[in-house]
């Protein structure tokens, strides 16, 4: 159990590639925190700093209170689960789970008491004897956790340790982990390109971009507040709707809220147009259905504005009656809609 | 290509029996050759079926050899050729497998031009380099020794090279799980890398043993002292014995002993100089 402190770290690659600009991050003990951001904004080299993989150019991590910049990955006291697993494939899986206890000379009892508790905790008990090979993916998945939890160590670091599943294991994967992390409370750091992982399992999100941090807090909190517009087109699917100003404020009359001067981009989300006259304030704007893409329970109409030629999304629930072709009217809701500034690219209320 | 088509089949079959019956009949013949009597070849007619004498021809080479061709026992020609071949297969691979793992996993100073270095020794084999080479044995007093039978032929690159491009498969995550794992560098080679190479290292160490046995020109320049001839240019000086005809059936048995080493490294390393060769293990 412990915090991991980053105080103005940076990263700066040979050839001059500065991955993490000056960048501050506390996670506090027991807590998972997710790491979300485009590709290439520096999430796996964040993630390898802390872990020790990376030296880092400047600043300090500190684990548990304790600068660990200068200790080997296995001196910090951490585990770290890869994407593509990396168990050894010439181990068993209790060769794999064993080898880092028994590098610490941990006794043998305790040895085999952890590695049998990791694999009940796991459901691996029945494939201790066999070679990573003779395993599916979402059996390796399970020892790459098992070798993390047996050492007990002070934090895990994942680094998109799903995306090599399928959409079904991995939803019941993600359930696993955030079940695990629960019990066990170890501080966590998690990095993933996946929404639906970042919003469920984080206790606190982070959503990166270029090396910085765009903006971090409660996954709700980001979702229904985000501080910049590039927060608001990352979290989110499918992806916030923005708008001119003065577009909208030609439609709209009376129904626009009053808005800071500073504002010049609109933003609104797919499941806050309604098809229907929602009976509250709301702007109503004309456009073509060129795509209905049914997803179960919802459907997203792909709209074409009359007047811009602008391509809207609407997440509407069940089957709209509308068919591909026809003219119909989207209201928006007044309250929902998220005024930015698209100089600053922050939000401007 | 599974057809069942009779004339195919024989045909298949014909061309490879042909194959194998040109390669296999001089063998073959050397066999039935090594026993027979001295006699038996004067008639200038090679006898096909075996003959009386195989268990006396061959106690004779493997036990006192031919002293007028000045050669020994053939048994001491084996040992050394045994001991050559060894030393040279698994020198190599320690000396290429510990330099690769360096180059591959080390940031040192001068790492790629250490690299292209040890690569230029590929273009280097001893017959290119043998007098430079000759001369420095002599002058390190290495003649007649097997420091100099071996020594030189261990240091090239081939197995370095093959060793790099193994080690640049191995997925970098592996040994940053390892670093995490708490397994230092040495720990990480001993532990996760060797166990990994072991069907590469099978399937050099057939071929480097047979390189190392067949050598033959290299031993015939620093060995003047028959103590320390190998077999395979001991067959050369059974065969051009001076004064009188070849003894045939006697060199003949040297020949047939020559050959069973490397053929019984071949059967017992088989399957993993097999495995070795078509599949790398993920
Ligand atoms: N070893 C390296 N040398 C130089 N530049 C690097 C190196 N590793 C990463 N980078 C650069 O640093 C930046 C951040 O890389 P990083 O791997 O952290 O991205 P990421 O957010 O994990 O991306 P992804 O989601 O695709 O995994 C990228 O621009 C990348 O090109
Ligand atoms: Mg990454």
């Amino acid at each position: 159990m412990a915090t991991i402190e980053l105080s103005g770290i940076r990263k700066v690659y040979p050839g001059n590639v500065t991955a993490i600009h000056d960048l501050d991050l506390s996670v506090d003990d027991g807590e998972l925190v997710v790491l979300v951001g485009p590709s290439g904004c520096g999430k796996s080299t964040l993630l390898r700093m802390v872990a020790g993989l990376e030296t880092t150019t400047a600043g300090t991590v500190s684990i548990g209170g304790a600068v660990v910049n200068r200790l080997e990955p296995s001196d910090r006291d951490i585990a770290m689960v890869f994407q593509n697993y990396a168990l050894y494939p010439h181990m068993t899986v209790r060769g794999n789970l064993e080898y880092g206890l028994k590098n610490r000379g941990t006794p043998r009892t305790l040895i085999d008491e952890r590695v049998a508790e990791a694999a009940r905790i796991l459901e691996i008990a029945p494939f201790l004897e066999r070679k990573p090979r003779q395993l599916s993916g979402g059996q390796r998945q399970r020892v790459a956790m098992g070798r993390a939890i047996v050492r007990q160590p002070k934090a895990f670091l994942f680094d998109e340790p799903l995306s090599n599943l399928d959409a079904k294991l991995r939803g019941q994967m993600r359930v696993e982990i955030r079940r695990l992390q629960r019990t066990l409370r170890t501080t966590s750091l998690y990095v993933t390109h996946d929404q639906l992982e970042a919003m469920t399992l984080a206790d606190r999100l982070v959503v990166m971009n270029a090396g910085r941090i765009e903006q971090l807090g409660k996954p709700t909190e980001l979702y229904e507040r985000p501080a910049s517009l590039f927060v608001a087109g990352f979290i989110g699917s499918p992806p916030m709707n923005f708008f001119d100003l003065e577009y909208l404020r030609e439609k709209a009359g009376a129904s626009l809220p009053t808005l800071s001067d500073d504002s010049d981009i609109i933003g609104i989300r797919p499941d806050s147009i309604v098809l229907a006259d929602p009976q509250e304030p709301s702007i109503p704007l004309r456009g073509t259905v060129e795509l209905i893409e049914p997803v179960g329970g919802e459907s997203h109409l792909h709209l074409r504005l009359e007047g811009s030629d602008q391509l809207i999304i609407v997440e509407t629930p069940g089957r709209p009656d509308a068919a591909e072709g026809t003219l119909l009217t989207a209201h928006l809701r007044a309250r929902a809609l998220h005024p930015f500034n698209r100089q600053s690219g922050l939000r401007t209320a | 290509m599974v057809e069942n088509r009779p004339f195919l089949a024989f045909l298949t079959h014909l061309v490879l029996i042909l194959g194998v019956a040109v390669v296999v009949f001089p063998v073959y013949l050397a066999f039935i050759a090594s026993t027979h009597g001295s006699g038996d070849f004067l008639r200038g007619l090679v006898p096909l079926l075996p003959g009386p004498h195989m268990i006396e021809n061959y106690a004779r080479m493997l036990n006192s050899g031919l002293s007028t061709a000045g050669a020994p026992p053939v048994w001491l020609m084996l040992a050394n050729s045994l001991f050559m071949a060894l030393t040279i297969a698994i020198g190599k691979i320690a000396i290429s497998i510990i330099s690769a793992y360096a180059i591959v996993y080390f940031k040192f100073p001068f790492r790629l031009l250490a690299f292209w270095l040890i690569f230029i020794t590929l273009m280097l084999p001893v017959e290119v380099r043998i007098i430079p080479t000759f001369k420095v044995v002599a002058d390190l007093g290495m003649l007649n020794s097997y420091a100099g039978l071996t020594i030189p032929l261990i240091a090239s690159a081939t197995a370095t090279f093959l060793f790099r491009q193994f080690f640049l498969t191995v997925p970098d995550e592996l040994m940053e799980a390892a670093r995490v794992d708490g397994a230092g560098p040495l720990k990480f080679f001993r532990d996760i890398l060797l166990p990994l190479s072991q069907t590469n290292i099978a399937a050099l160490f057939v071929i480097l043993f047979i390189y190392g046995w067949v050598q033959y020109l290299w031993p015939l320049l620093v060995t003047t002292d028959s103590r320390y001839y190998t077999i395979v240019m001991g067959i050369k000086r059974l065969a051009a014995a001076a004064e009188s005809d070849p003894y045939w059936n006697l060199v003949m048995a040297a020949v047939i002993l020559a050959m069973l080493p490397p053929v019984l490294v071949i059967i017992f390393m088989q399957r993993l100089f097999v495995k070795g060769l078509v599949e790398t293990e993920k």
